[in-house]
């Protein structure tokens, strides 16, 4: 009995591997929905689903996503005087670096997309800029904050995010114009290129700002006690505490700072306090912990008050919360989730594509990419330009968010804070 | 004499691995929209029969060989970064610096590993491969945890057209040669004394010894080889064709995991068993990830534990079982 | 800050975190050595304990210590499931074999979980005091983890010294034939020596939820895989009590050396402690190739 029943598994087993590879070969993609005759540009996106960078990815998918349905709700792009709606397919990379490279041929030659935004996170854009570079697909870098990728020469990739290394200026700055007494900056970060370049771009500047770096150290990844190089840190003294990673070290490092007793007048932690489930973790343990974010919620960014040089672009902000909320919801069957700055990042990635389309006149690459070059608006998600040469973003700007009583508020710049800050943070015994 | 008639006899067991290396070459240049799904797949089935060089064929499991392959990666970023001035001949010497790179690793490690049986083995390669990882980020040594991006240099060098040749083409070509180059050399194995005396000690280590098999040399033979392809594979997948190579990515042991899993799939210690396991694996992931993104993982699960419980001894133990025509039988090592 | 407090910091810390280390080997351990089988979904399994402390704290508001009994049950259950279907086909195939179906159960796992609970970092806030010990402060919940790791320790010391089952189980690992004949049901003691290792390993994902209320998501197993594969050896494979001293020694040399690394300029002391761990590793295994306590 037990050799047949074997036999039988085994010959099902065979056929349904013979039949993955033919398929493999003779599927289409399930792109999106066909519609009634009417132009469309079609987006191609490796986002992360699964592994490390899940969560990152499936935010900045939805927030793409939402500005796609709010722009085809608008009745579309304007392109030369032709209408093209936008459509975005999408496949799930595993944030894996070997996946995203075969996906992103993928989309370019198989489901022929007319442009790319990236995978989350540096690591994962780097291995697909060759893969857009080679096919002169225009690729829009959301999620990749990496300095280095638009110092190798790529003329067809541009970026969204504040690059890392301008990522924890904002709370100098903040320090700088609150409290002339603080001096002593301790930086402690995770040891990955993202972390190491954030670090590095905050001590210089924090050196250019007359502060005076008294600790700066790094933990390896997947850490599961920072107590030796905590209390290195506590000896040193400092009147601000910045640096942090990814979600797990950073709820770590706070809970380890509390846990420690490692009192500063400002504690600023990358990633980590920027999503709901930071406060839901440490609960009032995270009341006065603040973050560098490149987008928040309650930002005021609006279109009656448009900065010089720049306009006004895109959905409002309430808008874009509307159309995220319903995307999740129905695509997604996410109930009740918050956009965070990832799904803000993905949005305007979407944004600048439509705009600089719209700028062309035409459908043609080069001559997108071209327009980008010429790209000023204010949108929902702050400031947006790029270094023609390079494509690096330099109009956006960071925001300083803290929470406060289980909610997250902006303190700075003061032309987008909602709340005033909570400082110097009081000592962690007064939390309980 | 000896040694061509060997060559002839491994020409004529490696028949058919060769044959699906070069439908896959055909596929390449005929399907061009599916070039990075193939040179996905050719990855897949060199990191499998690189491995089963030396798992398959000893029985011993390797869990740090990924370090392997990340110093291959590092030998071709670093030649290409320290000399692409001289142009091609820098992607040669990166080649070259990424055996050597390996092959060193390996003598080291086999020289402390490979005293060990069984599991110790295993595990004490993954002390290897993170203690190399880590001392690297944390000793601050060629690029750090930062890693070496030689993406610059190339264009530098080549100009754009020709680097994102170098990085989509010629890397994959790289990996149809290494590719080949595996298959011959586990044929030369299989069909020579040396794959008999591993075959020995796979079954029984002590008694293989007894006979007066020279168990350590043969051991390090196959450690080294293994390594050394290992190497050229992390070169042209990981520096030239990813153009990054960065600590937390080529350091991952989800890839040697990856490799044990196609090995078994297939079936180890045989010619056409990884092969069938790369394809099998590779494939089925990435039709999985393009019908349902997000729930490939979910079904590939039950699916490995299928195959598992049904063909212990991999799909080729499997079908060979049952294969009564001696000639069929061979085609099918 | 005076290197005393520095000192006994770290050997407070690395001790407490050595013994989590310790009991969250002692599963991987008994598995191996009563059914010589890798479980690589280790840290998968350590992962749904950890989930477990945290939904019945969340959502019922349960003390932490109180859901051990529930992973316990979960984990056996759980090893019940995987041994009848997959564990008992394969503990006669090739070491490969085995490997392989870890591998996915504990893929299976991981993505079941994602898939339930999303992929989100969670954690939970289990007020308890604060003390000071030694001029350093720690969490009372720590003290308490560690505890109870030490109390699960002595549970599984008795079941395997104390009890027929533990008798009977000693016999298989000595004598499988020798056990057959005289009339032990080995497959069953297979079965429940599984479903025992994954108990306890359930069980201590919620005591490192507890020692760490942080960082709780469905890919936390991975680096938990490793270590304990690390500690296990080190131990001596199949050596419970082994790997229970090696985890102590582990977390001790994990800080400890940083005290001394950070003396050198240029490297990240903490960063490198790893390096020294797996060197540590390298170095026990070359003087005693069955680690410390393998015979």
């Amino acid at each position: 009995m037990k050799s047949i029943s074997t036999t039988l598994v085994a010959v099902v087993v065979l056929v349904v591997i013979v039949a993955a590879i033919a398929a493999v070969f003779l599927m289409r993609a399930p792109g999106g929905q066909e519609g009634a005759g009417e132009e469309k540009i079609v987006i191609g996106m490796p986002i992360s689903l699964t592994g490390k960078y899940s969560v990152e990815g499936e935010m900045s998918l939805i927030g793409a996503l939402a500005v796609i349905e709010w722009i085809n709700e608008q009745g579309g792009v304007k392109v030369g005087g032709k209408t093209y709606m936008f459509d975005l397919k999408y496949y799930d990379d595993e944030s894996n670096p070997d996946r995203v490279i075969s996906l992103t041929e993928r989309l370019i030659t198989q489901d022929k997309v007319d442009f790319l935004i990236s995978p989350y996170s540096s690591g994962l854009t780097f291995k697909a800029a060759p893969i857009a570079d080679k096919n002169g697909v225009l690729m829009i870098a959301q999620g990749a904050a990496s300095d280095k990728i638009f110092q190798q020469g790529y003329q067809y990739v541009v970026q969204v995010y504040t690059p890392g290394s301008r990522y924890l200026t904002s709370a100098l700055d903040f320090v700088k114009a609150t409290d002339p007494n603080a001096k002593k900056v301790a930086i402690i970060y995770k040891e990955n290129e993202f972390s190491r370049t954030v670090a590095e771009g905050a001590r210089k500047y924090a050196e250019q700002l007359g502060f005076q770096v008294v600790f700066y150290k790094s933990y390896p990844a997947d850490v599961s006690d920072l107590t030796p190089i905590l209390q290195e840190l506590a000896a040193s003294q400092p009147d601000i505490i910045i640096g942090g990673g990814h979600f797990q070290d950073g709820q770590l490092l706070a809970k380890q700072l509390a846990e420690l007793n490692i009192n500063a007048k400002l504690v600023s932690i990358l990633v980590a306090p920027a999503l709901p489930k930071f406060y839901e973790a440490l609960g009032s343990l995270a009341d006065g912990i603040t973050y560098p974010a490149q987008w928040e919620m309650g930002v005021k960014y609006s279109p009656d008050k448009v900065p010089e040089g720049y306009e006004w672009y895109g959905p409002t902000i309430d808008e874009f919360l509307k159309y995220f909320t319903s995307v999740a919801e129905s695509r997604f069957q996410k109930q009740g989730l918050k956009p965070s700055y990832h799904a803000a990042g993905g949005g305007a990635a979407v944004l600048m594509l439509a705009k600089a389309l719209e700028m062309a006149g035409t459908t043609d690459t080069d001559a997108v990419r071209k327009a980008m070059n010429n790209l000023q608006i204010q949108t929902f998600f702050g400031k947006l330009k790029i270094d023609p040469e390079t494509g690096l973003q330099i109009g956006h700007d960071m925001i300083l968010g803290q929470w406060q009583s289980g909610s997250k508020v902006i303190i700075w710049p003061p032309e987008a804070a909602n709340a005033e800050p909570i400082y110097p943070l009081p000592p962690w015994s007064e939390k309980g | 004499m000896v040694f061509t008639n060997a060559v002839r006899r491994a020409l004529r067991k490696a028949r058919l691995t060769l044959a699906a290396y070069i439908i896959l070459g055909v596929l390449y240049l005929a399907f061009p929209h599916y070039s990075q799904l193939i040179a996905t797949l050719m990855f897949y089935m060199i990191l499998a029969q690189a491995f089963n060089i030396f798992m398959g064929m000893t029985g011993y499991i390797d869990f740090g060989y990924v370090a392997f392959v990340a110093m291959g990666a590092y030998g071709m970023a670093l030649a290409v970064e320290s000399l692409y001035e001289l142009g091609w001949a820098s992607i040669i010497v990166g080649f070259l610096l990424a055996v050597a790179l390996s092959v060193a690793l390996a003598s080291m490690v086999g020289a402390i590993a490979l005293r060990l049986r069984g599991a110790y083995f295993a595990i004490a390669t993954i002390g290897v491969n993170e203690g190399v990882r880590y001392l690297i980020e944390g000793a601050n040594l060629v690029g750090g945890s930062e890693g070496v991006i030689i993406v610059r240099e190339l264009r530098a060098t080549f100009g754009r057209e020709t680097a994102n040749f170098i990085m989509t083409g010629l890397a994959d070509l790289a990996l149809l040669l290494i590719g080949i180059t595996a298959v011959m050399i586990t044929a030369l194995i299989l069909s020579t004394r040396v794959g008999y005396a591993l075959q020995a000690i796979r079954e029984d280590e002590d008694a293989a010894r007894a006979l007066g098999i020279n168990v350590t040399r043969y051991k390090v033979m196959a450690f080294t080889i293994s390594a050394g392809i290992g190497g050229l594979l992390g070169a042209a997948n990981w520096a030239l064709k990813g153009g990054y190579v960065e600590p937390a990515h080529v350091f991952n042991i989800h890839y040697t995991v990856e490799a044990i899993v196609m090995v078994m799939l297939g079936g180890p210690g045989t010619l056409l068993g990884p092969i069938i396991g790369g394809l099998f694996y590779g494939s089925m992931n990435y039709f999985l990830g393009v019908i349902k993104p997000g729930l490939q993982l979910l079904f590939l699960a039950p699916i490995l534990l299928a195959v598992v419980v049904a063909l212990p001894k991999g799909l080729m133990g499997y079908v060979r079982e049952r294969v009564k025509d001696p000639r069929l039988r061979e085609l099918l090592t | 800050m005076p290197f005393a407090d520095l000192v006994v910091g770290t050997l407070l810390y690395g001790a407490l975190l050595g013994v989590i280390y310790g009991i969250a080997t002692a599963g991987l351990s008994l598995i191996f050595g009563v059914l010589k089988i890798v479980n690589v979904g280790h840290g998968a399994f350590m992962m749904i304990g950890a989930y477990t402390t945290y939904w019945f704290f969340t959502l019922y508001g349960l003390n932490p210590v109180l859901s051990l009994p529930f992973s316990l049950a979960i984990g056996a259950l759980l090893g019940l499931a995987f041994y009848y279907p997959v564990v008992r086909r394969v503990i006669d195939a090739p070491e490969m074999a085995s490997l392989l179906a870890t591998f996915a159960m504990g893929l299976l796992l991981q993505e079941a979980a994602r898939m339930a609970w999303t992929s989100d970092y969670r954690g939970f806030s289990w007020e308890v005091a604060r003390l000071e010990i030694g001029g350093v402060s720690i969490y009372a919940s720590k003290l308490i983890a560690a505890g109870l790791a030490l109390l699960l320790l002595l549970f599984h010391y008795v079941v395997f010294y104390r009890t027929k089952l533990g008798l009977a189980i000693r016999a298989v690992v000595q004598d499988r034939e020798g056990a057959l004949v005289v009339g032990i049901n080995v497959d069953r003691i297979y079965a429940l020596s599984f479903s025992i290792g994954i108990a306890i390993t359930v069980a201590s994902g919620s005591l490192l939820a507890i020692y760490n209320p942080v960082g709780i998501n469905p890919y936390m197993g991975a680096i938990l895989t490793l270590k304990a594969f690390v500690i296990a050896v080190m131990g001596g494979l199949g050596s419970i009590g082994g790997a229970f001293i090696a985890g102590v020694l582990f977390g001790l040399f994990e800080n400890v050396s940083y005290v001394v690394l950070t003396g050198i300029e240029g490297v990240q002391p903490l960063v490198l402690t790893r390096f020294i761990a797996f060197t540590l590793l390298l170095v026990i295994l070359l003087v005693r190739p069955k680690g410390l306590f393998g015979r």
